[in-house]
């Protein structure tokens, strides 16, 4: 009985990942192209804060030029893997009655997502790797990775992307109550922006902002597996990410359990 | 089970009543809307009762918001009913439980639920997957619909590329491919040419006879109901009108054909042949008592100098306007419609 | 202009049946103020200038960034975007036949009223700069802010006409102008700060540096006299440019429909 499902999920996921990759394959110019936006924001952080370094004699915050250069070129990598869009498109699905469709399946509609950003993620290395090299040639990172670090860094990617995968998926589901959800996506992704450490390394911040990425779910989606992968973290906060991690993938769950019952059951008042 | 064993639907006192916001103009209200929304509600259907029996084809007949897709919905189990009792297939159909959602399946014309970048066939394959269809019996389905429905020379080519019609029928194929039970088929034939929807009918036909499949299906076109249907269940204003078989629908609220006539001589007076329902350049509709159509139609051959001759049904909504005109006092409002005295057969004949 | 008012007053009274959406657009906006200004704070707490940029010079250059990224999404991407989708759907005849030069009409057959509130918070920030700067005013700045930002917006516009005119050609030209949109958004921070490779592109192959740099640097009476000469030379020049391409376009257009 627990082969045979496992089989049924494997088959599942080859399916559909198949099929994202014909339809992602069609769509390649343009998808290469939204990446620009995944690679110029880290790119102008970087300048920026390279910039302030010199003006302050070579460091800012412990951060010289080629740390900022190490940070954002990794930050890029670490923000494409976790890299989640649910939200965008989850109000279209509502709003035209796609959504129905989906619902009649006998399986969760989150399936057919996960295997879509998976496959997107890989197919889109081809063009994340080159520009990571391309980067490190133009701005000489001070890299330093130790073999644990790296290895470490694995699960924390991979549980970086559940932490954001299954949280923006719950909160794509605000789109049952509310159609006006361009307005509130800006504001969510300023504040992802900020306090995922985007826009600067958190430790440049003022400390009441820190605090606040400790408790808030956004720190653990890409600033940690990066702080982490650079050698900035002592064994403590290694594992006080790793538990922060794994709380934040629990609570993401629950709350997209209980979304998605009063959501759906909201749908199917009003009708798809 | 207190109802018929072999019913696969069972609907008791079915309602569904719409909360919906009434929107105010201002800003004001805008802004207070925010907080505190205004709401009215809308009783999409009414206590509507039927039992539906393995293997029938029942066709739901009704305008435009009468509530007939409301219904399909409910049984399909996207919307949950604000009371009655309702079983499809021995499951309450809103918690949408898996072998209810193995068992059935819902095609929405005009609307596509294979993906639209990828040839049907890798859809297909995705089907397969979700459905967890063994591989010979899906081979076996694959073959025989792409032969029922001529698909081999559309398989492979992206959705986009294909006609509507060439498109739907992809998606009918895509819809049976876990060969299921009970099928809701929502206007399947919406915007489709005559030919094709003809073809359409015919596979349903087919399926229905070779399956022993329920098809539960919703219409604008009175010759889908026609061809298909042994059930009309006519529904409007939320109200199940009429539960029987087509032929004892048009013998009993049918009892008209439009005759449309082009003559040389429009400005004559037509009245005296049946009631004039419309004029428009040389073009005039009469609306004939069944019965007399053929008497008529001879006379005015014989009468007249007519260049163009068609008898037609009226359309379902004509009939259905019908229906529920009897419950209630008065005509239907026809605009400008002046009413011939003259004609035998009045309304209410039946 | 009369083509304009027109055109103007059917959108506005269009969009006030939609008085919703002014809520979202000014939510969406001060999201976007708030992320500037945040960004802003945070980089000036930890140095007193940037590339030789104080923090109210900087903002002044961030309110030009939001009045030309305003005007952008006002008025030219609308009907740019609408101008290709009509090459691509072979709908363009209708702009053709009317009696009003044809370029003009496409360039503002669209508009989204309430991206305006960008242009009003654009203004807003240079005029709260320019007060917390204490400027003394001189009328060769304010004209060479005018020119500065009329030369701004004039290469804005002509290189999103030639690209958007490349659609008589390419298909799918749209995605050539999500990359001038992401690139844009380096425009607001000077674009000194940035090492020489990505500056040449910035200012040259997407013209960014003079929409926001250049009339940001006017305003803050930093006008370079040569660059200000450069930048009329290139408005002039991809203005005409641009005409010559849709002439061709054009003529390639009806040949192909004919």
């Amino acid at each position: 009985m627990k082969k045979s499902a496992l089989q049924y999920w494997l088959r599942y996921y080859r399916a559909e990942i198949r099929a994202a990759l014909l339809i992602q394959l069609q769509y390649r110019a343009a998808f290469v192209i939204w990446l620009l936006e995944m690679i110029i924001e880290p790119v102008v952080y970087l300048v920026v804060w390279s910039t302030v370094a010199r003006a302050r004699g070579g460091e800012v915050g412990g951060f010289s030029p080629e740390d900022f250069a190490a940070y954002f070129i990794v930050f890029m990598l670490v923000n494409h893997f976790t890299y989640s869009w649910t939200f965008y498109v989850f109000e279209e699905r509502v709003r035209t009655g796609k959504l129905s469709f989906r619902l009649l399946r006998p399986l969760h509609p989150i399936h057919s997502d996960l295997a879509f950003n998976l496959t997107y993620k890989f197919l889109t290395l081809v063009v994340m790797l080159p520009t990571g090299i391309g980067l490190t040639l133009a701005f000489h990172p001070a890299f330093e990775f130790t073999a644990g670090q790296v290895l470490l860094a694995v699960p924390a990617v991979a549980l970086a992307f559940g932490v954001r995968f299954v949280f923006e998926w719950a909160y794509a589901l605000v789109a049952f109550w509310t159609t006006r959800i361009m307005a509130l996506n800006e504001m969510y992704y300023v504040i992802l922006l900020f306090l995922s450490g985007q826009v600067a390394p958190l430790s440049l911040f003022p400390d009441w902002v820190q605090t606040l990425s400790y408790v808030l779910p956004f720190r653990w989606m890409v600033a940690f597996p990066v702080e982490l992968l650079l050698g900035h973290l002592d064994r403590g906060q290694i594992i006080a990410g790793f538990v922060a991690q794994a709380a934040w993938l629990g609570l993401s769950f629950l709350l997209l359990k209980w979304l998605w019952a009063r959501g759906v059951r909201r749908y199917s008042a009003v009708g798809g | 089970m207190e109802s018929d064993s072999a019913a696969i639907v069972h609907a008791r006192d079915l309602t569904k009543v719409y909360r919906v916001p009434v929107r105010e103009s201002g800003l004001g209200a805008a802004f207070r809307s925010l907080f505190r929304r205004k709401t009215r509600d809308i009783l999409a259907v009414n206590r509507i009762s039927f039992d539906i029996r393995e293997g029938e084809i029942v066709g739901f007949l009704g305008p435009n918001g009468a509530g007939k897709t409301t219904t399909l919905k409910m049984l399909a189990g996207l919307l949950y009913p604000t009371s009655g009792t309702l079983k499809v297939l021995g499951y309450p159909p809103w918690k949408r439980e898996k072998h209810f959602l193995r068992q059935i399946t819902l095609v929405i014309g005009n609307r596509s639920q294979l993906v639209w970048d990828i040839p049907a066939a890798d859809s297909f394959e995705l089907q397969r997957a979700i459905y967890n269809i063994p591989r010979d019996q899906f081979r076996e389905t694959v073959a025989e619909l792409t032969e029922l429905l001529d698909l081999a020379p559309l398989l492979r080519k992206p959705l986009r590329n294909l006609s509507l019609g060439e498109r739907m029928k992809c998606e009918i194929a895509g819809a049976l491919l876990h060969r299921p039970r009970l099928l809701f088929l929502d206007e399947p034939t919406l915007g489709l040419d005559v030919t094709m929807q003809r073809r359409i009918r015919e596979f349903i036909k087919y399926y229905n006879q070779r399956y022993h499949a329920t098809v539960l299906l919703s219409s604008h076109y009175m010759a889908d109901v026609e061809a298909l249907c042994d059930r009309i269940l006519v529904i409007h204003h939320g109200q199940l009108l009429f539960d029987g078989e087509l032929d004892e629908l048009i013998e009993r609220f049918s009892t008209y054909k439009t005759i449309e006539v082009q003559t040389r001589a429009p400005e004559g007076d037509l009245s005296r042949y049946g009631e004039v329902i419309e004029r428009s350049d040389g073009y005039v509709s009469l609306r004939v008592p069944r019965k007399e159509t053929a008497k008529v139609t001879e006379r005015l051959l014989a009468e007249l100098p007519i260049i163009d001759l068609t008898v037609e049904d009226p359309p379902v909504e004509e009939v259905v306007e019908r229906i529920f005109a009897q419950g209630h006092a008065g005509p239907a409002p026809d605009e400008e419609a002046e009413r011939a005295p003259g004609t035998a057969g009045g309304r209410g004949a039946s | 202009m009369r083509v304009f008012l027109t055109l103007f007053r059917v959108n506005l009274l269009f969009e006030l049946a939609y008085r919703s959406n002014f809520f979202v657009q000014a939510l969406e906006s001060l999201s976007h103020l708030a992320f500037s200004i945040l960004g802003l704070a945070l980089v000036y707490s930890h140095t007193a200038e940037l590339n030789g940029w104080s923090v109210y010079e900087l903002l002044a250059l961030v309110g030009v960034f939001f009045a030309i990224g305003g005007l952008i999404g006002f008025i030219i991407q609308p009907s740019l975007q609408q101008f290709m989708q009509d090459i691509q759907k072979g709908t363009l005849d209708f702009a053709l036949v009317k009696p009003v030069d044809a370029q003009l009409l496409v360039s503002m057959q669209s508009m989204r009223i309430w991206k305006l509130t960008d242009v009003l918070l654009g203004a807003g920030l240079i005029g709260f700069s320019m007060w917390k700067l204490q400027t003394a005013w001189s009328w060769l700045r304010v004209g060479q802010f005018a020119l500065a930002l009329l030369d701004g917006a004039i290469i804005v516009y002509s290189f999103w006409m030639i690209m958007a005119t490349l659609a008589f050609w390419l298909i799918r030209v749209e995605n050539l102008l999500v990359i001038f949109e992401s690139l844009y958004e380096a425009g607001r921070w000077p674009i000194g700060i940035y090492p020489g490779w990505l500056r040449m592109a910035l200012t040259f192959i997407v013209p960014v540096a003079f929409a926001t740099t250049v009339p940001a640097r006017a305003l803050t009476g930093r006008a370079q006299p040569e660059v200000l000469l450069a930048a009329t030379g290139m408005a002039v020049a991809l203005m005409v440019l641009a005409r010559i391409i849709w002439n061709i376009g054009l003529r390639h257009y009806s040949g192909a429909s004919a």
